[in-house]
């Protein structure tokens, strides 16, 4: 079978960092077929299809496309090779109407200047249909859901009839219907004779969408397979170069029952709002314990987390944090106090994308760094350089923190609260859109913390890491707490269990944290 | 109507009009995604260099065109300063300004041995127009017509430029490029040609709004654009960045302008207070217009 695609010895090396992102790496594609390209975040997958679709300029290597020897410069001429991309954020003009969106480049004309909006409209009609999209191309784009975003993306591409489709991680912002939906539309398009790469870290939808997967390590292709001769264990073996399991070593638990943080009764009503986003909620975190906090998304977890982290003043009841009233403080006042928190939302709470990796982590310690009220260079230097080797960071002092990886924005972001801690910690969704490595870090760091005394506060909607690390798991349910589980009773429980507590359709009798 | 009304009304669309010039081609650079601060400049540069190459010249429209160019030039100076060499853009702009004001005197003196007020005698009177369909409308045609060609001129620009941004794929691009610059990038576009074609455009445009002061003065005076090139900044985000709005946006300040003119003549005021109404005028309209969008945001 003749290959749609060939590359081979693809290297290439970020001068600003000297970091070689792919060392000579071979990737072929046969036409028709659907190509995982798997990897841990910072393998290198993203950097290998930028050099395909002419983002970025490769130091060696070749690639061929249909037999040809081709040199990809821009992705204008990506896709007159019939190779197209769709970017892990939407590359979409809001206030743009689909067709818009869609034409925008490649623009119907009429007569010699005006652009054919009527025109537009019917030829991404005609590809929409054809390939059974639910999207209207007249709609604002800006008023679309994330699905239906994608499907606009891809639509762009096949509008420029590409023959190879790359899509970065398309299913990290989908939901579970959006991505069963996304799933079919991509078989399809693979029985038309379009070739796919997906770019994923993610077992599951390995196995459920690929005929064959790639697997990338630290810059290298590390093995290539037909997806049904091999199993998850072994393509997670490769990714990460060892076996690993989400069980992470600890002490047992010894309920030391010394309470660091209590909510009494606390509630939270917004004005015009009939209905508390936090109704009553009373409990105790303990030192020496990690408690979870599990619920489905928008029954106070994100609320709990706000007026931890001192964003969301309470209506009612008392924070009690070593016996003094914290509730009326801001967040500066509570990380005077010893707050600790690793928020959800890393990117625009947790870091300040355009300063640097140092700057980043010294931004809550100035004074500790400050001589005369002048910054000692060497001594902040110092401090940086030994965080990141402590938490094994990929990234140096002066790099702005939003050229690293996620992975690596949250280890930053954990050595700075780490540092901060005093007595309490609280983790929100840390390891959200993380892959395992980075994940199980991330765990064993909380465990650690456990150990040494901290009581860790984990808010997750991730169930699996909540019954993995919590000694104790409170459930949330609209605002309230429905139900406490520790000791056997948590060792006990089952998934299903708690989806029943989750979902609002059981609830234990006066649920006491 | 009241008989004042109307003389107003007539000198508020000839002083709207530099206005309605110049915050078109900025409205060009402002959807591509940079707030191109250097009205002032551009205006100032043709307005003296179009007055001082009809002099020489002794032909109107040669010396418009060579007036037009000179700030196409400078624009083309700032846009390849901004987007291929990288400079912050305000910085480079405000230089522009700068620039546009000294180079102007300098050469007034060096040329006229004079640094203040030139009077160009040789000069003809700026061509008026006298469309006699309109004439006989009545109030409608007492205000519209007997301008000079400029306003006209200003008028079809303003249609051709709506057509531009939301018909033609250019106009399309050059929006994408200030709303999503990626979008373009990942499309395989330059987002810096789109830029620095939008600052051609805003050299051309704030040529000809210059251009009219001068020539319909006969004279140049020192920074005679005194600010015109920031309210045209303004009239681009009061007229919502809307080529209509631009129309309605300059026209409020033109009407500002011409009472002011009326009431120094009609009222005994002091004049520094009457001259102050166009300033006073773009605060007022300024945060009168900032709490309405955050009204209509706070709605959506």
């Amino acid at each position: 079978m003749e290959h749609a695609l060939e590359m081979r010895g693809i290297v290439k090396i970020y001068t600003e960092t000297g970091l070689r992102a792919n060392d000579g790496v071979d990737l072929t594609l046969n036409k028709g077929q659907i190509l995982c390209l798997a990897g841990e975040n910072g393998a290198g997958k993203t950097t290998l299809m930028k050099v395909l679709y002419g983002l970025e300029k490769p130091d060696a290597g070749t690639i061929s496309v249909m037999g040809k020897p081709v040199s990809i410069t821009s992705p204008l001429q990506a896709n007159r090779l019939g190779i197209g991309m769709v970017h892990q954020h939407f590359m979409l003009v809001d206030d743009f109407t689909v067709a818009q969106n869609v034409t925008l480049g490649k623009e119907p004309l009429k007569g010699r200047f005006s652009y054919d909006l009527k025109g537009a409209d019917e030829a991404v009609d005609a590809v929409i249909r054809r390939h059974r999209f639910s999207i209207d191309a007249t709609k604002r784009v800006g008023s679309l859901t994330v699905g239906q975003k994608q499907q606009v993306e891809i639509v762009k591409m096949l509008y420029r009839d590409v023959d190879i489709l790359i899509l970065d991680e398309p299913t990290a912002v989908l939901t579970e219907q959006e991505i069963e939906s996304l799933f079919i539309t991509l078989r399809a398009l693979a029985e038309h004779g379009t070739s796919l790469i997906l770019i994923t870290h993610k077992l599951h939808e390995i196995t459920a969408i690929s005929d064959r997967v790639a697997i990338m390590r630290q810059g290298a292709m590390v093995g290539d397979f037909p997806t049904d001769s091999v199993d998850g264990k072994q393509i997670s073996r490769l990714m990460m170069g060892q076996s690993v399991s989400l069980v992470v070593d600890r002490l047992p638990y010894t309920p030391v029952q010394h309470p660091v943080l209590r909510f009494d009764n606390v509630s939270v009503l917004k004005r015009n709002q009939q209905r508390p986003l936090l109704d009553g909620v009373s409990f105790a975190a303990r030192s020496g314990e990690i408690l979870g906090f599990a619920g489905v998304g928008g029954n106070g977890l994100g609320v709990l987390e706000a007026v931890l982290g001192g964003f969301l003043p309470i209506s009612s009841g008392a924070i009690v944090h070593k016996d003094e009233d914290i509730s009326r403080l801001d967040s500066h006042a509570l990380r005077k106090r010893g707050l600790a928190y690793v928020p959800a939302d890393r990117l625009q709470v947790g870091s300040a994308l355009k300063a640097t990796v140092s700057e980043n982590l010294i931004v809550d310690a100035r004074n500790e760094f400050t001589r005369h009220g002048v910054m000692q260079r060497k001594k902040i230097e110092a401090h940086t350089q030994s965080l990141l080797k402590t938490y094994s960071v990929k990234g140096s002092p002066s790099m702005p923190i939003g050229t690293l990886s996620g992975g690596n924005i949250q280890k930053v972001i954990l050595a700075r609260e780490i540092t901060q801690y005093q007595d309490y910690i609280v983790f929100s969704e840390p390891t959200w859109g993380l892959d395992i490595a980075s994940s199980r870090f991330v765990y064993e760091r909380m465990v650690q913390l456990r150990d040494e005394g901290a009581a860790v506060l984990l808010i997750s909607s991730n169930l699996d890491e909540i019954l993995a690390v919590s000694d104790r798991v409170i459930v949330m349910y609209r605002g309230t707490i429905v139900a406490v589980l520790e000791a056997e009773e948590l060792r006990q429980v089952t998934k299903e269990d708690m989806g029943a507590y989750m979902l609002g359709l059981r609830q234990q009798e006066a649920p006491h944290g | 109507m009241n008989p004042v009304a109307i003389p107003v009304l007539h000198s508020a669309v000839a002083i709207m009009t530099p206005l309605l010039l110049a915050s078109m081609g900025g409205l060009f650079t402002e959807l591509s995604g940079m707030l191109n601060i250097a009205l002032e400049g551009l205006m100032l540069m043709g307005a003296f260099a179009s007055i001082v190459f009809t002099h020489f010249t002794g032909n109107m429209v040669v010396g418009i065109a060579l007036g037009v160019l000179a700030s196409m030039l400078l624009a083309a100076i700032l846009g390849t300063v901004t987007l291929h060499l990288k400079s912050n853009v305000f910085i480079t702009a405000l230089a522009a300004n700068l620039f546009a004001s000294g180079l102007t005197v300098v050469l007034s003196f060096k040329l006229f041995g004079n640094k203040g007020v030139v009077v160009f005698n040789d000069i003809g009177r700026l061509p008026r127009l006298d469309i006699p369909a309109l004439a006989k409308i009545p109030v409608f045609g007492d205000i519209f017509i007997g301008h000079n060609i400029f306003v006209y001129l200003s008028w079809v620009l303003l249609a051709l430029c709506a057509w531009v941004l939301y018909r033609t794929p250019f106009g399309f691009r050059l929006r994408a490029t200030g709303i999503h610059e990626q979008a373009m990038v990942s499309l395989g576009m330059r987002p810096s040609r789109y830029r620095f074609i939008a600052f051609l455009v805003s050299g051309f445009t704030c040529a000809l709004g210059g251009a009219m002061l001068t020539l319909n003065l006969g004279a140049f005076v020192p920074n005679i654009t005194s600010g015109k090139g920031w309210i045209a900044l303004v009239v681009i985000f009061l007229g919502q960045k809307k080529p209509i709005g631009l129309l309605f946006a300059a026209l409020v300040f033109g009407f500002a302008d011409a009472f002011s003119n009326y009431a120094q003549g009609a009222w005994n005021v002091p004049a520094d207070f009457i001259l102050a109404i166009p300033y006073v005028f773009t605060l007022v309209a300024m945060v009168l217009f900032s709490i309405y969008t955050s009204r209509k945001n706070r709605v959506e």
